[in-house]
């Protein structure tokens, strides 16, 4: 299992590809932090980076699919998935390989950010247990879409419709939660509190206020897993319906 | 070995294998023919553990490649049609990382793969980009990828194509000297392939098998007496009308003619024809001056026998069909 978490993560980094998505992401994280910066109340000179995460969620929800397009597609085509199932690896093992590689190019774009409060913290003040929060909070909700994108991938086939309609899934997610706060949804309280408990955002806010709530974390964990087995099934089946 | 019982395979409502029953044995190369499209891929995918069957087992080395997946699937290596390499990957590189999906131990992994590539001759390619390469060094690639860690079953879906005739004489003589020490599954569409590096034969025609034996055997039982190579000597429209008015001779092929000598090959119903053809030509003044009984080739076994008609003509054929037969009729017929 390692061999393969190995070669996905070097063909993330072999390739353009992980530093161009992280060029992306630090250039939306940038602009974001520019604009906070230039939008700074003279008399209190405060900005929240809970805050810009939030923001910037809508930029960084077109990555993910980007990251995850590849992870299934292209074994199909390039016809090495022949390769990964006829070898002694189980399908529970090939995904979880190829999981792991890309959470771990997704934490080398988040420690990349950290740039940003690294040098707001040499020219100020941070509050580093907020931010730690917070980021556990991104990072949380980045597995989820992972996930997302790995299972798309896996079912389409295809990579470049495997990050179209992984854009628009994560679209729709965001959606949800506007759509949870709308007069329709209020009036009917128990569909706003499905969609509420479904809705992502809703969850990354606790975070972004510096609360760690267990519920939260059981919710992200086992969105992801469950996800990650509807992969593994995706696949099987694939196999036992094969063409 | 490898036992292959009652396999079937449906894709959706289309049955691409209905029940294929064989054996392949410890050290022997089993030659894998048949036309294209009639499921030699889909039975070689089920064997590697790439496709489930719909029903019917595989037994690798007595492990159940559904139910002992892992165990199965270390003692096989598996070159598919498209060999299965990763286009941005070193040689060397692609190999290493196939070891480590196979499960070999790092120790060896450096030795198994130097020793892969050397049986290959691609050593002087590991430091090459995998795209760079021509098809046939891919080819090569994907079949040292077979061998890593050197599993007891090789199945190999024609690993000669794309290769020049100087690389494919030496991978049959590699399949060769593999053959010794392991069970080897060969397809190939050249038949001379198959009868130059396999003992047996197994010929599949939609989905079913057609005829399972040695290639001698085959050769020898399809050689029918029905087939006579004849050289006469006279008027070429009278043999022509001769050999035309004669009951029993189904077909005239391969007429040539030289002088006034004309050599054909006949196509005879029954061998009591042949004194037919004989008087009726002696009766005309033609002369015979060479008479031979013909040999068929793989090749022609393999038309034969791909072309029979699916009408069941034997009772011992209908049992066949009904699946869950105890025992592999194939096997009483050796």
């Amino acid at each position: 299992m390692f061999a393969l978490y190995k070669k996905e993560l070097q063909a993330f980094f072999y390739s353009p590809f992980a530093y161009v998505l992280t060029a992306l992401f630090m250039l939306i994280f940038s602009l974001g932090f520019v604009t906070s910066i230039a939008d700074l109340d003279t008399n209190v000179l405060k900005f929240s980076f809970s805050e810009f995460f939030y923001n910037n969620f809508f930029y960084f929800i077109f990555i993910i699919p980007l990251l995850t397009m590849r992870s299934f597609a292209d074994e199909r085509r390039g016809g090495t998935e022949v390769l990964l199932l006829s070898s002694p690896l189980s399908v529970t093992q090939i995904v979880l390989a190829k999981f792991f590689a890309i959470v771990t190019v997704f934490l080398f774009m988040i420690v990349m950010s950290l740039f940003f409060p690294i040098y707001a913290a040499a020219t100020g003040q941070v509050i580093w247990s907020a931010l730690i929060c917070a980021y556990s909070g991104f990072f949380l909700w980045g597995i989820v879409c992972i996930t997302l994108g790995m299972l798309l991938s896996s079912v389409t086939g295809n990579a470049i419709i495997a990050a179209i309609i992984g854009e628009i899934v994560m679209e729709v997610l965001l959606f949800l939660d506007r759509f949870a706060s709308t007069r329709l949804v209020d009036v009917y309280p128990h569909l706003n509190s499905v969609i509420t408990w479904f809705s992502m955002q809703r969850r990354f806010i606790f975070f972004s206020q510096g609360m760690f709530r267990l519920e939260d974390l059981v919710f992200f964990l086992s969105a992801a897993a469950v996800v990650l087995t509807l992969n593994v099934v995706s696949i099987e089946k694939r196999r036992w319906s094969h063409r | 070995m490898v036992e292959i019982r009652n396999l079937r395979k449906n894709y959706g409502k289309n049955p691409a294998l209905r029940g294929i029953t064989f054996t392949i044995e410890d050290n022997e190369i089993l030659g894998f023919l048949g036309p294209n499209g009639v499921g030699k891929s889909t039975t070689m995918n089920i064997i590697a553990g790439y496709l489930p069957s719909t029903s019917g087992t595989v037994s690798v080395n007595g492990y159940d490649i559904t139910e002992h997946a892992r165990e199965a699937k270390k003692c096989i290596g598996y070159l598919p049609e498209i060999p299965p390499v990763y286009p941005d990957m070193r040689v060397e590189e692609y190999l290493t990382f196939c070891a480590g999906i196979k499960g070999i131990r790092r120790a060896d992994t450096k030795k198994e793969v130097e020793s892969a590539m050397e049986k290959l001759h691609i050593t002087d390619m590991r430091r090459r980009l995998i795209r760079n390469l021509s098809k046939g060094y891919k080819q090569r690639v994907g079949f040292a990828q077979a061998l890593l860690g050197n599993p007891k079953v090789l199945i190999l879906d024609e690993p000669t194509v794309g290769l020049d005739p100087a690389q494919v004489s030496e991978v049959r003589s590699l399949i060769r000297e593999l053959g010794q020490s392991h069970s080897i599954i060969f397809s190939s569409h050249i038949l001379s392939e198959i009868s130059a590096v396999c003992e047996r034969v197994v010929i599949i025609t939609k989905g079913e098998i057609r005829a399972i034996d040695t290639i001698e055997n085959l050769e020898k039982s399809m050689t029918a007496s029905s087939l006579l190579d004849i050289t006469i000597e006279g008027d070429e429209a009278t043999i022509m009308r001769v050999l035309k008015d004669i009951r029993g001779v189904e077909e005239i092929k391969n007429v040539t003619r030289t002088d006034n000598r004309l050599s054909c090959r006949l196509t005879l119903t029954e061998d009591k024809v042949r004194n037919a053809v004989m008087t009726s030509l002696v009766a005309n003044n033609c002369s015979i001056v060479e008479m031979n009984m013909a040999k068929l080739d793989l090749e022609q076994v393999f038309l034969r026998v791909t072309a029979q008609s699916e009408k069941r003509t034997s009772l011992q054929d209908l049992l066949d069909e009904t699946p869950d037969m105890p025992d592999n009729p194939y096997d009483a017929a050796e």
